[in-house]
């Protein structure tokens, strides 16, 4: 259905972008706190950027998600 | 007539109801359009199972379809374990749906379009999944972040990546909810000004207005299709989420 294709494919870039934000969020803060900067934004960026695109991955399906029992 | 999109949005304090320190705790549109909105689906609910006949009339198979709706889901979704869950997934989906219904009639308020109500509810999810968590699995809940079959010199690797991705829920979960419905008022209100402004505009601006109002109902309907499907998206990732708390890993 179009609609849900629209749904879904929301669904997925909200995925990639938070992955992002969370990332780069917790880098963020852990250079504020440990004055580390900027190895934290650019350590933690990429990680969430990884993360974000795993969040992509399992929301699609292309990675079997871990916890979800079948 | 307002043309301004974004005045629809606007948060009105009614009246006053305690006042904090210095911050004044008042009534506001948002919180009245919510008390409507559970009146609603109290007197739905209440009137749909009133007569609890063996043949249901119209009201009632409308409350009896969505109780099987939301069972459905947590069943496909979490198993019937999740069923526990059940009357927290029912209520949030009941209650984002009725929200954004009440939204779509014209000058209402619309209760999802602020990020603050969707937050709280992502997070109330979130916090809910944690808890439950650690209070049934213990500390077998940080399998959820440890995936089998991944070597070991990468494994640190992908715990970090596994608990970004966990913290990462509660932020697309509300933004979803919040983004499409502050996308689709704004649309709306922006092709429903189209139509004033060239309806101004002599014999060619009416003849013209007519594509914006033919446009403005198409998207109408589209968002009322989104209006549902949004509290569906929200209540099936809830599901998946709880999931996740009761069978962490395998």
């Amino acid at each position: 259905m179009d609609a849900s294709a629209l749904a879904r494919g929301f669904r997925l870039s909200t995925e990639l972008v938070a992955g992002v934000l969370v990332g780069a969020a917790i880098g963020w803060l852990l250079d504020k706190w440990l004055g580390i900067s900027p190895w934290g934004l650019i350590v933690f960026l990429l990680l969430g950027f990884a993360a974000g695109v795993l969040n992509v991955m399992r929301a699609a399906g292309v990675v079997r998600d871990p916890t979800v029992n079948d | 007539m307002a043309t301004d999109p974004i005045q629809q949005f606007q948060i009105v304090n009614l009246f006053p109801v305690a006042k904090i320190g210095n911050t004044e705790i008042a009534f506001t549109n948002s919180a009245a359009y919510m008390v409507a909105a559970v009146a609603v689906i109290s007197i739905f609910l209440i009137a749909g199972t009133n007569s609890r006949s063996l043949v249901p009339g119209r009201l009632q198979s409308a409350a009896e379809l969505t109780y099987e709706f939301v069972a459905n889901t947590i069943r496909s979704t979490a198993g019937t374990e999740g069923m526990k869950f059940f009357p927290f997934v029912f209520t949030l989906f009941t209650f984002i749906l009725a929200v954004n219904l009440i939204g779509l009639i014209p000058y209402t308020f619309t209760v999802t379009s602020h990020i603050v109500i969707t937050a709280v509810l992502a997070l109330s999810v979130f916090l809910t999944v944690i808890v439950y968590g650690f209070w049934k699995n213990g500390l077998h809940f940080f399998n959820l972040f440890v995936p089998k079959g991944i070597p070991i010199y990468i494994l640190p690797l992908i715990v970090f990546i596994e608990v970004l991705s966990f913290l990462s829920r509660p932020i697309s979960h509300s933004v979803r909810l919040f983004a499409n419905m502050l996308a689709g008022h704004i649309t709306l209100k922006v092709f429903a000004s189209f139509i004033t402004l060239l309806g101004g505009a002599g014999i060619f601006g009416i003849v013209g207005a007519t594509l914006p109002l033919a446009l403005v109902v198409a998207l109408t309907a589209l968002e009322l299709l989104v209006a549902f499907l949004q509290a569906y998206v929200f209540a099936i990732l809830t599901c998946i989420y709880l999931n996740d708390a009761i069978h962490p890993g395998h």
